[in-house]
């Protein structure tokens, strides 16, 4: 399947006005090949169902509020409802403090990327984690 | 799981009307079309009912938009969408950042609309190679409309005009003046024409057309109107709409089966020039070959390209002469 492109769902869950590390996220991984879908301010419902439709491999989710727990549940627990979690993989990134890293992970987050973070890190975790 | 059993699976889904098989179905035929056939044959005897529209114009003219407000109001009628959005792939890194969808968050969460944003992957004409086999898994899925929206295209890409029924063609203020609206291509495929943004203005587009209209012969009768929208307040949306009912009513008074068939006609065409191609770049043209040519062309000064492009076109002529 050589033809495969990863495809790679972004999110601002609520709307905090903080959509610049998205879009920087976003074009690092366009640029390395992979096709973004830049899904802006959505809710959980309307995440889950663009990933759905879209059929995405990555769903990254981009939280600067510190609602990172609230918004990271609803997701995940939307994604089991529908029976789709175990082929998404999941990333957050924004301001997350790292104490929270932990709990985060064992939610179902592949891995969480805070201020700082470089993307060549972010896109070489993709290339090597896909779920499916 | 096999494959076979994979694609077994996910059509019984898709025949439940369950949207994932439909999403995975849409992945398969659109990285892999060499397993097209395995999927079309669970679907050789649908009706292709659903009416395709096509949406097109520069970038940024708010073709997105202006597709969620349709949508919208086409639910609200009760009817069923599927949406296939198209946005450019990158010719040097190979990804896309695909950016319809956020223009459509109004509608997204409506359960009888199916929305997918599509790479361009190297297609040229404004569209993908997969648009026409996600038409065909929208019908079969029992879509009433199907809206096609092009990448955002220039002059000369139009090949949406043979995949739908009616185009829609997208203009914004500050488009050009009459000796524009006389050029060939994009501008003569509309069975509509639509001034968007017209919260910045945009009459005088609209004049432009009519003369534009004027000017021209409609030997069916039928004279493409000129609607003038603003996407985001929705001003102009409902005429638009009842512009696109008008044209579908014309189409099928006139027959839509000769469209179908242009359709169809297209895509095989399509099929057999991507495996011509194939055929021939991989038997009979050796890359050293064609870097001799630009040497001796380019470097050598012996000879020009079109002198020594025959021995190329010789073989292949020969080797097909002798296999039929
Ligand atoms: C610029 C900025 C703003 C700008 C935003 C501009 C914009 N369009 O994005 C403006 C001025 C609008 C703004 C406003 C506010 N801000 Co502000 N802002 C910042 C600031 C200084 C930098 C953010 C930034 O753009 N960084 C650059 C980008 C590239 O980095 P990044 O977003 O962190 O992204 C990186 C990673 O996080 C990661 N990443 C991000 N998203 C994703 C997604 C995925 C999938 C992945 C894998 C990785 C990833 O990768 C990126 C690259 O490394 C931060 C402080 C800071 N140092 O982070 C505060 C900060 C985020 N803001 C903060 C606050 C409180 C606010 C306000 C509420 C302030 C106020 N009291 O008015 C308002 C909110 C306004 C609103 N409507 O919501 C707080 C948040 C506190 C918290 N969450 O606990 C911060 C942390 C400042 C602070 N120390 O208090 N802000
Ligand atoms: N002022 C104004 N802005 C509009 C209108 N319609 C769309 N826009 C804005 O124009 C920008 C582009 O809109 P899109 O709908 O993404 O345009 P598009 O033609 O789909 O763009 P591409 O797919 O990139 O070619 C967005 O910022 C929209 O909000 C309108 O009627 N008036
Ligand atoms: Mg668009």
């Amino acid at each position: 399947m050589s033809s495969r492109k990863i495809r790679v769902l972004m999110s601002k869950p609520g709307i905090d006005g903080h959509w610049r590390g998205g879009i920087v996220v976003s074009r690092a991984i366009r640029d390395a090949g992979m096709e973004l879908i830049f899904g802006g301010f959505q809710n959980a419902k309307q995440i889950v169902e663009a990933a759905i439709q879209e059929d995405v491999d990555v769903l990254g989710l981009s939280i600067h509020s510190g609602a990172h727990f609230a918004y990271t549940k609803q997701v995940i627990d939307l994604l089991k409802e529908k029976g789709v979690f175990n082929d998404i993989l999941i990333l957050v990134g924004g301001v997350i403090p790292a104490q929270d890293f932990p709990k985060l992970k064992e939610m179902g987050v592949a891995n969480i990327y805070g201020p700082g973070s470089m993307t060549n890190d972010i896109v070489e975790f993709i290339k090597t984690h896909l779920k499916k | 799981m096999t494959n076979n059993d994979v694609i077994e699976s996910l059509i019984s889904r898709f025949k439940k009307n369950d949207k994932i098989a439909l999403a995975r179905l849409i992945t398969i035929v659109e990285n892999e079309p060499e397993k097209a056939s395995k999927i079309f044959k669970h679907f050789e005897n649908i009706k292709h009912d659903s009416y395709i529209i096509g949406l097109t114009g520069s970038p940024g003219v708010g073709k997105s938009t202006l597709t969620g407000a349709i949508a919208q109001k086409m639910l609200d009628e009760g009817k069923t969408v599927g949406i296939i959005s198209v946005d450019p792939t990158s010719p040097f890194s190979g990804g896309a950042f695909l950016g319809d969808r956020v223009r459509m968050t109004n509608i997204c969460l409506h359960p009888n609309v199916f929305m997918r944003s599509l790479a361009s992957r190297g297609y040229k004409g404004g569209i993908s190679r997969a648009v026409f086999d996600i038409t065909m898994l929208y019908e079969a899925f029992g879509m009433d409309i199907i809206i096609i929206e092009t990448v955002g295209v220039g002059q000369a890409e139009f090949d949406v005009y043979n995949l739908v029924y009616t185009v829609v063609v997208i203009l914004v203020p500050g488009y050009g003046d009459v000796i524009q609206m006389q050029k060939a291509g994009i501008i003569e495929i509309g069975d509509i024409y639509d001034v968007n943004k017209k919260d910045l203005g945009g009459e005088d587009i609209a004049v432009q057309i009519e003369m534009m209209l004027d000017d021209t012969i409609f030997q069916s009768g039928y004279r493409p109107p000129v609607v003038l929208t603003d996407a985001i307040s929705g001003e102009g949306i409902d005429e638009l709409l009842q512009c696109i009912w008008d044209h579908k009513e014309h189409v099928e008074l006139l027959g839509i089966k000769e469209k179908k068939k242009n359709r169809f006609k297209y895509k095989i065409k399509e099929l057999i020039f991507t495996k011509v191609e194939k055929l021939i770049m991989e038997n009979f043209v050796d890359e050293n070959e064609v870097n001799n040519i630009v040497k001796n062309a380019l470097e050598d000064g012996k000879f020009n390209i079109y002198s020594s492009i025959h021995k190329i076109f010789d073989k292949i002529t020969l080797e097909i002469k002798k296999n039929s």
